[in-house]
């Protein structure tokens, strides 16, 4: 997959070094939730983690979005140790580089679809900052064309979802909230996005719809880790790395992947394998 | 994030549960109202007490001296006269006998005053006693001398005799004597509480016709009796000190009796006993205040712990720490400070309403109860959002996101 941009090396944005996620050390009911993952993730690669639950790949993700620290290990995110930074540094992290995309959509349900798409940029002062450089450009007008409120319509309009601007996440439906979930994952640009079973409590139709957004945002050059037990779902993705027991024991760019959208999986006849085409 | 959108957000959240938020209020509302209320009543009435001081005349001593044994009390008038002109003008204003006399038969023509009391007083006893002269003159220095038979009527004993008509120059009979009114005095606006017309109700003569009026105590007085008027509350315990010392080092007290007081005394007393009542209500009110901040605290927490999943998604979507505590605190503050000033508007309308009912005046709250009110509510919101806010702003997101 990497054989179009194989002309520059390629930057190297998630790097996970013999990482563990231990709860309760010692204990008898010790859960090892990862179990020395090693793994890396270069810019522009849409990544799929499969695995069925237990296998640690929630775990994964909490530690790729920094919303928790590994137990021992190293996660380098943009060649920087994320172990060492502090909770404003973190914040700021999670705000700029990490887009969010959950499955139960976790939007804050007293605010709008605007409102929740906005709260990166108020978090960020990225509206405050647009509209400072604009008036630079532009003069007294500029804050007419760079509002925090426009970004955000923006990024709505981007996932196709502008017209329910206004409305409360109860008032949509599944695939709208994910929508503006998207939406709110995107509103600050960051490189990477995370996105967890994001069409976990979606039906089929609106499946296809997020998908092809994440493909789309995927095209336009943004990293997309895709969490899943599914596999018809991770055949969307470029790459695909299997986690059981906190370990992975596949990954196609490792073990060899001829690129197609063949299954890797079925090859090793694990039967989570099937559990995931079931429940899909 | 600004100040500005936490504001905002804190005013969305309020209004997204606007029963709650009311009940959480209750508590300081009642607690502010409270305060304002006993406060503004306790002063109003202390104001109207100390007015009653002022009318009733302060800096006053009263002076009091009898002895038996053969020869009666002796005459120190001209004696303690004399003491007072030595302290002079800034310790003492002025000295009067003040005997009273009691007579059912003071008339004119054939009205009759209702029980007066007559003074033997000098022509010190207005300045003395806190009147202020109407019509006519006052008592003068040669009507004592010359105990002339002239007389200065209150404002109650006038009104009996002469109904508004002026009495200066009318002759009236006090105990089958005539004297003539030369004056009239202002009333002393008293309430009744502290004396009120009894004070209104005098006739007042030179002393020196004593012999005169206290026909049946045939010469001799039995006792003295004088008003001392100091210049200044400064003045009045050294003044008193003085006379007391002068007339104990004169009457024998195994044969007699001093009594040198002071009103002031008394004033102090009833102050005292406002200030101590003002203290007390106070902090009743005080503790309802605490219980409602204590009510505030509480439903933040469960705030809190209802909205860590929110708490959760905003840490996943880059708010730090500094944020979520602001936010949190902000809403304490403006529920508190909401409450606080509809507390202050309930209190004002509470205080109009005691004050009709309590002390039959319009009260008004003073304005600083009002500021301490508003600067309590908002600190309240913030001492009793710290531990709230802390609370939310240390969950950690992955826990808080997990929370369903």
């Amino acid at each position: 997959m990497n054989t179009a941009y194989s002309s520059s090396p390629p930057e190297r944005l998630i790097e996970l070094s013999d990482v563990y996620k231990i709860y309760g050390e010692g204990l008898e009911s010790e859960v090892r939730a990862l179990d020395g993952v090693s793994l890396t993730i270069d810019r522009g690669e849409f990544t799929a983690i499969i695995g069925s639950s237990g296998s640690g790949k929630s775990t994964m993700m909490n530690i790729l979005g920094c919303l928790d620290l590994p137990t021992y290990g190293e996660y380098y995110l943009h060649d920087e140790l994320v172990s060492s930074l502090t909770d404003q540094e973190l914040s700021n992290i999670r705000n700029r580089e990490i887009g969010f995309i959950f499955q139960g959509f976790n939007l804050i349900p007293a605010l709008t679809a605007l409102e929740n798409v906005e709260l990166p940029l108020i978090y960020s002062g990225a509206g405050r900052r647009a509209r400072k450089d604009a008036k630079d450009l532009y003069g007294a007008d500029a804050k007419l064309m760079t509002s925090r409120q426009e970004l955000a319509y923006a990024a709505l309009e981007k996932v196709g979802i502008d017209h329910r601007a206004n409305h409360k996440p109860s008032e949509m439906s599944g695939g709208q909230q994910q929508r503006v979930a998207i939406a709110r994952a995107i509103v600050t640009n960051p490189p990477l996005i995370l996105a967890d079973e994001p069409t976990g409590n979606l039906d089929s139709h609106t499946t296809e719809d997020v998908m092809r957004i994440l493909r789309d945002l995927h095209a336009a050059g943004s990293t997309v880790v895709l969490i899943t037990h599914d596999r018809d779902i991770a055949a969307s993705a470029d790459r695909a790395i299997r986690l059981l027991d906190g370990r992975v024991v596949y990954d196609s760019k490792r073990d060899g992947d001829d690129g197609s959208k063949g299954d890797p999986l079925g090859s090793t006849g694990d039967p989570l394998g099937a559990e995931g085409r079931a429940s899909a | 994030m600004s100040i500005l959108q936490s504001i905002k957000m804190a005013a969305k959240s309020i209004g997204s549960n606007k029963g709650r938020s009311f009940l959480t209020m209750l508590g300081i509302i009642i607690g502010i109202a409270a305060v304002i209320i006993l406060v503004s009543i306790v002063q109003a009435q202390q104001d109207a007490v100390m007015e009653q001081f002022e009318k009733m005349g302060t800096n006053q001593i009263q002076v009091y001296y009898y002895q038996w044994g053969s020869g009666g009390t002796p005459d120190y008038t001209k004696e303690l006269e004399q003491l007072c002109a030595e302290l002079g003008p800034e310790k003492v204003i002025g000295i009067t006998p003040q005997k009273y006399a009691w007579s059912n038969s003071v008339r004119y023509q054939s009205k009759r005053a209702e029980y007066p009391n007559i003074y033997l007083a000098s022509d010190k006893y207005s300045v003395c006693s806190g009147y202020k002269l109407k019509g006519g003159r006052d008592l003068c220095y040669l009507d004592i001398q010359k105990m002339n038979r002239v007389c200065v009527l209150g404002s109650k004993v006038a009104a009996d005799l002469f109904n508004y008509a002026d009495p200066v120059g009318k002759k009236i009979t006090i105990s089958g004597d005539e004297y003539t009114v030369v004056g009239y005095y202002e009333t002393k606006g008293v309430s009744e509480e502290y004396g009120g017309s009894y004070r209104d109700n005098i006739v007042v003569v030179p002393y020196t016709l004593e012999k005169r009026i206290n026909k049946s105590s045939g010469g001799g007085s039995s006792s003295y009796e004088f008003v001392v008027k100091a210049a200044s509350s400064d003045t009045v315990q050294e003044v008193s000190n003085r006379v007391k010392a002068f007339l104990e080092a004169r009457v024998d007290t195994n044969q007699g009796y001093v009594d040198v007081y002071s009103n002031d005394q008394w004033q102090q007393s009833q102050t005292e006993g406002f200030a101590e009542q003002a203290v007390l209500l106070g902090s009743i009110a005080a503790i309802s205040l605490l219980v409602g901040g204590i009510g505030i605290m509480n439903i933040m927490l469960v705030t809190v712990t209802e909205r860590t999943r929110e708490i959760g998604i905003r840490k996943a979507i880059g708010a730090p720490r500094r944020s979520i505590i602001t936010q949190f605190l902000i809403e304490a503050a403006m529920v508190s400070t909401l409450g606080g000033i509809i507390g202050m508007i309930v209190g004002c309308l509470g205080t109009v309403v005691a004050g009709k009912l309590v002390l039959d005046t319009i009260v008004a709250p003073p304005p600083y109860i009002l500021a301490v009110s508003f600067v309590v509510s908002v600190a309240f919101g913030v001492i009793f959002g710290v531990y709230p806010a802390g609370r939310a702003s240390r969950l950690q997101p992955v826990e808080a996101l997990r929370n369903e």
